[in-house]
């Protein structure tokens, strides 16, 4: 069985560390690339490669950062390739939601949620990777500009773009 | 010195981050208190921060889950 050692000096085998980050996986490769299909694939190439690199991981910062830009290569690696392609917008797969307790408030939650989307769906695929790492995950500035491999001032600059977009465009919810 | 809107426009990714100095702080405070579309524009500015990291994540379906897990040939 691979283990590696994280900052923490725990051993972390890679059906742990696919527990902890499947969802952030796939949560990054669908914010960039809005389509569920794709982002499964990001998520099944980055751990085929977390998988073969694990020995070789020396424990360099996070892992959560070295999975994270793995995730980000794929995504961006998946986004040229749709790119050369001649694909058929409406065929994109949009994800599937948490279930809800209620009928209502599934209603409510699923338009809220569909609202989100869309309006993240205004920014540039920079910008949305950018605020996803850094509003929707949590990072630090400094491990964005890591994962990104950007300056900690671009990633400002992209943060204070999407957040500013986004305010704009749901304003409804903000009031 | 007094911080104009302008300058706290500037300084409001570290503002929403928290991360700046108490002097900053203290000036922002300074301007907020007297100006209301300041105020607005920074509630709102955090709403949004809110809204995401509330409903941001999503989870990786279930069948996707297994069979990739089948595919790396690990548990999940």
């Amino acid at each position: 069985m691979q283990t590696t050692k994280d900052t923490t000096d725990q051993p972390r085998t890679v059906s742990e560390l696919f527990d902890a980050f499947a969802n952030a996986t796939y949560t990054l490769g669908y914010r960039i690339l809005r389509d569920s299909h794709l982002a499964e694939d990001v998520v099944q190439e980055t751990f085929i490669k977390v998988i073969r690199s694990l020995p070789s991981y020396r424990g360099e910062g996070p892992i959560a950062g070295w999975i994270y830009r793995i995730g980000y290569r794929e995504a961006i690696a998946i986004s040229r390739r749709r790119r050369d392609e001649v694909t058929d917008p409406e065929s994109a797969t949009f994800a599937t939601l948490p279930a809800r307790e209620s009928v209502e408030e599934s209603v409510m939650t699923q338009d809220l949620l569909a609202r989100l989307d869309a309006a993240m769906a205004e920014l540039s695929e920079p910008v949305r990777a950018t605020f996803t790492l850094r509003d929707i995950q949590g990072l630090s500035t400094k491990d964005v500009a890591g994962v990104l491999e950007i300056s900690e001032s671009a990633v400002k600059m992209r943060l204070a773009r999407a957040r500013e977009a986004l305010r704009v465009q749901l304003k409804e919810y903000l009031e | 010195m007094t911080m104009t809107c302008d300058d706290l426009d500037l300084l409001l990714p570290e503002f929403l981050d928290g991360s700046l100095t108490t002097s900053q702080e203290e000036q922002a405070a300074v301007h907020l208190a007297t100006c209301q579309q300041c105020t607005i524009e920074v509630n709102e500015l955090e709403g949004v921060t809110k809204l995401y990291k509330e409903h941001g994540m999503l989870e990786l379906p279930n069948e996707a889950r297994q069979r990739i897990a089948r595919a790396l040939d690990i548990e999940s």
